[in-house]
């Protein structure tokens, strides 16, 4: 028994160890640096193009009209939509008590957190007047006008600020012991400080445990139905409008399971190359990549079942201008975007329904990759394709967007490259105290059965 | 406005001499402000005085300048003033009320009493305004092109005038543009009687003169025949472009606007038919539009004739198409006698033309639909004005000083004639002009002269009726009056413009401080028409041009340009940026071809093409033109121009490819695709109206009134019942997509120019735009204009999207943007059907340089960058008026309220009013059964509302 659990500890011991040495001791300095000075040029890029378009107008973009959103609103959504694989990896199968999440929580987290920060921006960046965003929030003008809550837009813009901080909340609460932990086996000075400060002198007491499960469960089951609530509201922007192609009521589910896919995707990203890159072989198993595979799988069927519906509610409804739109998706300007998206995010995805590809971890993330950018074309043909050809002949138009967009586009790539290296240089990546409860209760139950 | 504030004149007591002094030392610094004394330094003060506060907040006042306390009589700060006066174009005076704030010309409107404008006017005349503020206007006088004074000038005249005397004016030529200037035609006819010798020639380069020359064949002299589309039930045109841009425009859409307004209610015919090598927006109204070559329209004209019985004309063969159109034209001429009207292009051969007035003749539509008049342009007294004459008179060296006044003929002329060698050889040239434009370029003097909305002077409208042309601003540069300039011509230096235009009138007004001159002044014209001139048309044999063996190349015809027309307008930024009817094209021009011929050489728009024809050649990219004869290329005049401030180097020069003796059309022509690719700006990029209904066509019988359906359901409670609730209609039936309607908005709202670039990018900023339709096959499509403003929607779904509340509804109906609120999110314009929101993607004004400033309406705020605009049915009208009826305690009464765009529409197509009083106007339009909603299908229940076309009543169509 004492042999037992000895071994139990030292398993702990090197899950600590493995989590906490990342930050401390961090393994890849060289490729960091690299992959940290390629993404804060990519930041630079970001700067320079938001300080372009803030210095001349949106006219540094290749709106026009019809095509008043471009690639900005777009790529909000995309943004927003890879937040959400992180809610709902975390707060969701906490909720119903999957112990297997507890190897990705944490970065799924992050990764939200970062993706909102990228997405977040872009509504400011896109505005005529940007320096007035916060007439969008209800506060006490002396103008004595509120917003007008009947327009999609003050939804979203509560809906994200909600998502932005509770996803914030969440993250940090769900972090506290591993910082703890971190702090108690920091050497330098400084580290000890820093970490110090950030676990808010957490010591692990049966109390500090008590309420810190209460906080965290509370966060949880706030956080779950925001995931369903923000990408429904963001599919209103578009849905709200009386535009071919954009009022449908499909949309909303469509946007929340579309999101999520492409949120399990980068989460499968980013778990097979950070599996690889820290050699977290033993934490990210391949049950990890098997669940990821199927929730990928999962939320990428159902997708593509909106894309069905989509189709379908055009046909059926047989409406001139909803079926010129379909038309044009299917065969217009930016057919690309279309047959981009039904390519790559439902083509290589057939491959997860076999196990073994599952947890081969090359081509789950050749596969994510796939819907990552499948979804992006997504995005941009929903928002490209209904705006340039909408009901008057006269007003159709075309969209090329200029050099300053795509910067911005590949700069708020940077921005999450920046902070998500950030992250796992300075915190720890994978919830250490989590992993060892999971194993301890493993351990008991093989003792009860044993 | 650097002239007022430049010199330092405070110490103007010590200064005037000095000044005076520094001013001949340093011309150029003084450039615009010579001889400045105490009066003129008033003037200035005046002036400056005038121009400070539209400069804004980024320039503070001189400090010299003194603010705006005792107010002048007569005006009351923020009130708008307006006088009648003209503009001139062509030659003709277009007559207009101009608006003034704060001694500045701010709109201009057609004058309602004068019969030839009736409140109308064209989008030339509507960007006339904007033609006083160019800041490309020449400031000063020049000597070889660096600033002097008028001094230098005044005394160089007056040496030449006197050895001019000496010798009677041998060698003196005058060149001028088309006069019917009263005043200038006396000062020009003095001028000769003083100097025998001298001669006056004329330049025009868009004129009548073939016009002229088929009145002689067919009258045996020159004469003005003018056709009374109130009048006439039938008109046929062949390639006589009566509803389209120029000087009649105005006029004639009027007068086709009442006769068709008179047919839809029942009362007479209204057709037209139209023969032409190229759609005309006279032929886009038509109920039968033919395609036929240049050649074939003079054949049609032709067979016209020997189908109506004109004696000594035979009856040439016609393909069945065009046979079966001649059978239509004459069933529907025989069918209203002499109610009838025929025309026949200005640039046809003019024996040609004159069949065309012999068969009016035959029709006895002379003295009925046809006005026939003693021309109205003075013409040089020994009829050989032509530039031809002057030209060869020039290089032959007998022309020793030469006077232009308002004519370039270094751009314009035909190239053969060689205008540049010929003025090399002058020894004395003076330019008169607005601009130092390519002529100017050529002289030793340029003398700038006043813009008519800042003169004295006189024209004749297209009627016959003179028009007085007062200055609604005193000068804002160192210019003078054409008046004034012919007078320092001849040594004169005391003429003054009013004294020199109140002896030309003083016979019939008395003098300048009679009752009379104060009225004609008051109402800004003499109401005395021409008298018409009984004619008959000679019965001497009809002698027909040999009909040209056709070639195997292609025939270019040269027209005017819808915008620009001969290229004097080309710096006018409204107008460049004047979507062109048909191609909605924007800032060039194109070769115009038709889809088979690009098809058969494998173009497409914007493709560079070599266009050679008698061994010239021009370059420039093609425009595949639906409708267009498959044999003719269309070119346009204006563009190229090597000096026009903003025109400067905008589209390609049609003018190397023209002679002398063939301006306007071109046999044997060839086209080579030159593989490269020029870039085109349009305003809508797609025409074909395919199964879509948004112009709807009518039967005649559906103009009664139908029940109002009941409104469909909707989540939005209903909009309050209050009064008034305004709205709109726009008859598709009277539209002719001239586009006066967009520019008057466009000067009424200040709406900024964006430049070639940004219209390519889809970013023009017109609030009110002429949507061009083409339904069926491009080969031969039927066209459609319609005007689309703000349908200020009563479930406005901008309304809904904005989150801040800036896109809001008032009681009385009106969508309206509230500019400060708004923060460029777009949601608005995302979610509008009709996308006629539009945004201000850079900061559009704040560069504008002060002179554009200064043609701002004060009633309406600039817009800054970031922020959504949009069409608000003239808003601030809506206040004026109600604001003066709350005064008067009444009612806004019906009419009182008109926007810019229905005031200037010269068919009356557009109607606004208050919707819920059951008495008005609009309130009747709507109830038509021809009324209806674009895109009633989105429910978004729009407050603007269209008359549908009504259909040819033929079957064969």
């Amino acid at each position: 028994m004492a042999s037992q659990d000895a071994a139990l500890e030292a398993g702990y011991r090197r899950v600590t160890r493995e989590v906490t040495r990342i930050p401390l001791a961090f393994p890849h300095k060289r490729t960091w640096w690299i992959a940290f000075l390629a993404a804060l040029s990519l930041l630079a890029l970001y700067f320079v193009s938001a300080g372009m378009t803030f210095a001349v107008g949106i006219g540094a973009w290749g709106n026009d009209i019809p095509v008043n959103w471009g690639i900005a609103i777009s790529n909000y959504i995309w943004w927003i939509g890879i937040g959400h694989a992180g809610t709902l990896i975390s707060a969701m199968l906490l909720l119903m008590r999957q112990r297997w999440r507890n190897s990705l929580n944490r970065f799924a987290e992050a990764m939200t957190l970062f993706a909102v920060v990228c997405g977040g921006l872009y509504p400011i960046l896109h505005l005529g007047r940007p320096w007035f965003f916060y007439w969008m929030a209800p506060y006490p003008a002396t103008m004595g006008v509120w917003p007008q809550f009947k327009s999609p837009l003050t939804w979203d813009f509560f809906a994200v600020l909600t998502y932005l901080t509770v996803s914030a909340i969440f993250w940090y609460i769900g972090i506290i012991p591993d910082l703890a932990a971190t702090r108690d086996r920091a050497t330098r000075h400084s580290a000890q400080v820093f970490f110090g400060v950030l676990a808010l002198g957490w010591r692990g007491a049966a109390r500090h445990w008590a309420r810190w499960r209460q906080a965290y469960r509370i966060c949880a089951a706030i956080a779950v139905p925001l995931v369903v609530s923000v990408h429904s509201e963001i599919s209103m922007i578009f849905a709200a409008g009386p535009i071919p192609g954009w009022m449908s009521t499909v949309f909303p589910p469509y946007f929340v399971l579309g999101a999520a896919f492409s949120g399990f995707a980068v989460v499968a990203i980013i778990a097979t190359v950070t599996r690889h890159a820290f050699g977290l072989k033993d934490l990210i198993t391949d049950l990890h990549l098997d669940m990821l595979g199927r929730l990928t799988l999962a939320t990428g069927m159902m997708t593509a079942y909106g894309y069905f519906a989509d189709v379908f509610g055009a046909l059926y409804g047989g409406e001139r201008y909803e079926l010129h739109t379909l038309h044009e998706r299917f065969f217009g300007e930016v057919a690309w975007a279309y047959w981009g998206a039904v390519f790559l995010n439902f083509v290589p995805l057939q491959l997860l329904w076999l196990r073994r590809w599952r947890v081969n971890p090359i081509a789950l993330l050749l596969v994510g990759f796939s819907v990552t950018i499948g979804m992006w074309c997504e995005r941009y043909m929903l928002l490209v394709t209904t705006l340039y050809r909408d009901y008057l002949v006269s007003s159709w138009g075309h969209f090329w967007p200029s050099f300053w967009e795509w910067g911005l586009f590949f700069g708020s790539i940077g921005l999450w490259l920046t902070l998500f290296l950030l992250f796992i240089r300075a915190l720890p990546m994978i919830s250490a105290f989590e992993i060892k409860e999971a194993t301890f209760e493993e351990e008991e139950a093989e003792a009860a059965h044993g | 406005m650097s002239a007022p504030h430049k010199p330092q004149i405070a110490k103007a007591d010590a200064g005037a001499r000095h000044l005076r002094r520094a001013a001949a030392e340093f011309p150029a610094a003084f450039a615009g402000l010579s001889q400045v004394d105490r009066r003129d330094l008033l003037k200035v003060m005046g002036a400056s005085l005038a121009l400070a506060g539209l400069t804004g907040c980024q320039h503070d006042p001189a400090p010299e300048a003194r603010p705006y306390v005792r107010t002048p009589d007569g005006i009351v700060l923020g009130k708008s003033r307006s006088y009648a006066t003209a503009v001139t174009f062509g030659g003709y005076a277009q007559p207009v009320l101009g608006t003034t704030h704060e001694g500045r010309p701010t709109k201009l409107e057609g004058l309602p009493e004068h019969p030839a404008s009736r409140g109308a006017t064209d989008a030339f005349t509507q960007a006339a305004l904007l033609g006083l503020y160019d800041p490309s206007r020449s400031k000063g006088p020049a000597r070889f092109g660096q600033p002097t004074d008028w001094g230098s000038f005044e005394s160089a005249m007056t040496a030449n005038a006197a050895r001019l005397d000496g010798q009677k004016g041998e060698g003196f030529r005058l060149l001028t543009g088309a006069v019917t200037s009263p005043t200038v035609g006396r000062l020009i006819e003095e001028m000769l009687r003083r100097w025998p010798r001298a001669r006056w020639h004329v330049f025009e380069p868009v004129n009548h003169d073939l016009r002229l020359e088929a009145a002689r064949l067919a009258f045996g002299r020159e004469l003005s025949v003018r056709p009374r589309l109130d009048l006439a039930e039938t008109v046929v045109s062949f390639d006589d472009d009566l509803l389209g841009p120029g000087p009649f425009q105005t006029s004639y859409a009027r007068d086709w606007g009442v006769r068709r307004a008179a047919y839809q209610a029942g009362q007479g015919g209204s057709e037209l038919l139209t023969a032409e090598p190229a759609p005309s927006l006279t032929g886009a109204a038509s109920q039968a539009r033919l395609i036929a070559s240049d050649a074939e329209v003079d054949r049609l004209v032709v067979a016209l004739a020997a189908a109506l019985g004109v004696k000594g004309v035979a009856a040439p063969a016609l393909p069945d198409r065009q046979a079966k159109w001649l059978a239509r034209a004459v069933a529907a001429l025989r069918r209203v006698g002499s109610a009838a009207y025929v025309g026949v292009g200005p640039f046809h051969d003019p024996a040609i033309q004159a069949l065309g007035l012999r068969i009016n003749d035959r029709l006895g539509a002379l003295g009925h639909a046809a006005v026939v008049t003693e021309p109205l342009f003075k013409a040089p007294p020994d009829g050989a004005g032509s530039l031809a004459a002057l030209l060869a008179d020039t290089h032959a060296g007998r022309v020793d000083t030469l006077a232009i006044l308002d004519a370039n003929p270094i751009y314009a002329a035909p190239r053969d004639l060689d205008a540049a060698g010929a003025l090399r050889r002058v020894r004395l040239r003076v330019h008169m002009g607005l601009h130092e434009d390519e002529t100017a370029a050529f002289c030793h003097w340029h003398a700038p002269v006043e813009h008519d909305l800042e003169t004295w002077g006189d024209a004749l409208a297209i009627d016959g009726r003179p028009s007085l042309i007062q200055p609604l601003v005193r000068p804002f540069y160192a210019v003078r009056a054409r008046s004034v300039l012919l007078m320092n011509l001849q040594g004169d230096l005391t003429a003054d413009a009013r004294t020199l235009l109140g002896e030309t009138w003083r016979d019939k007004l008395g003098d300048l401080q009679s009752a009379a001159w104060r009225t004609a002044q008051e109402r800004g014209f003499i109401d005395e028409p021409d008298p018409a001139v009984a004619v008959s048309a000679a019965s001497g044999a009809v002698t027909l041009p040999a009909a040209s063996a056709s070639s195997a190349g292609l025939t270019v015809l040269v027209r005017p340009d819808p915008a620009v027309w001969d290229g004097a307008l080309a710096n006018n930024p409204w107008l460049q940026e004047l979507p062109r009817p048909f191609t909605s094209l924007t800032w060039d021009n194109a070769v115009a071809i038709a889809p088979a011929l690009a098809k058969r050489l494998g173009l497409k728009t914007g493709d560079v093409v070599r266009l050679e024809a008698g061994g010239r050649v021009v370059e420039g990219p093609v425009w595949v033109m639906a409708g267009q004869d498959p044999s003719t290329v269309v070119l346009t005049l204006g563009y190229g121009r090597g000096a026009a401030g903003l025109g400067h180097g905008v589209g390609f020069d049609a003018g190397p490819l023209r002679t002398a003796a063939q301006p306007w059309r071109l046999e044997g022509a060839t086209l080579t695709a030159l593989g490269r690719n020029a870039a085109l700006a349009t305003t809508q990029d797609f025409t074909q109206l395919g199964d879509f209904d948004f112009v709807r066509t009518a039967p005649r019988g559906d103009v009664a009134p139908k029940p109002a359906p009941p409104p469909p359901a909707s989540f939005y409670p209903p909009k309050p019942e209050s009064r008034p609730q305004w709205g709109m209609t726009v008859d598709v039936d009277l539209c002719i997509g001239c586009n006066a309607c967009v520019t008057a908005c466009q000067a009424e709202n200040n709406v900024p120019v964006v430049g070639k670039a940004q219209v390519a990018k889809g970013r023009h900023m017109h609030w009110l735009r002429v949507d061009h339709y083409e339904a069926g096959a491009p080969e031969d499509p039927v066209f459609f204009n319609q005007p689309v403003p703000c349908m200020h929607c009563e479930q406005a779904p901008c309304e809904m999207g904005c989150p801040v509340n800036a896109a809001v509804h008032s009681d009385d109906g009106l969508n309206l943007q509230v500019y400060n609120r708004c923060i460029g999110t777009r949601t608005c314009s995302s979610y509008c059907p009709y996308k006629v929101r539009r945004f201000n993607w850079f900061d559009f004004t704040g560069g504008d340089p002060p002179e554009l400033r200064a043609a701002r309406n004060p009633e309406v705020t600039v817009r800054s960058r970031g922020v959504m605009e949009k069409c608000n049915y003239c808003l601030q009208r809506i206040v004026a008026g109600k604001i003066e009826a709350q005064v008067a305690g009444r009612e806004i009464g019906d009419g009182e309220v008109r926007t810019a765009c229905q005031q200037v529409c010269p068919t009356n197509a557009i109607t606004f009013g208050d919707i819920s009083d059951p008495k008005s106007q609009v309130t009747a339009r709507k109830a038509q059964g021809r009324n209806y909603a674009l895109l009633e299908e989105v429910n978004t229940r729009p407050r603007t509302t269209y008359l549908a076309r009504i259909a040819p009543e033929d079957a064969d169509g």
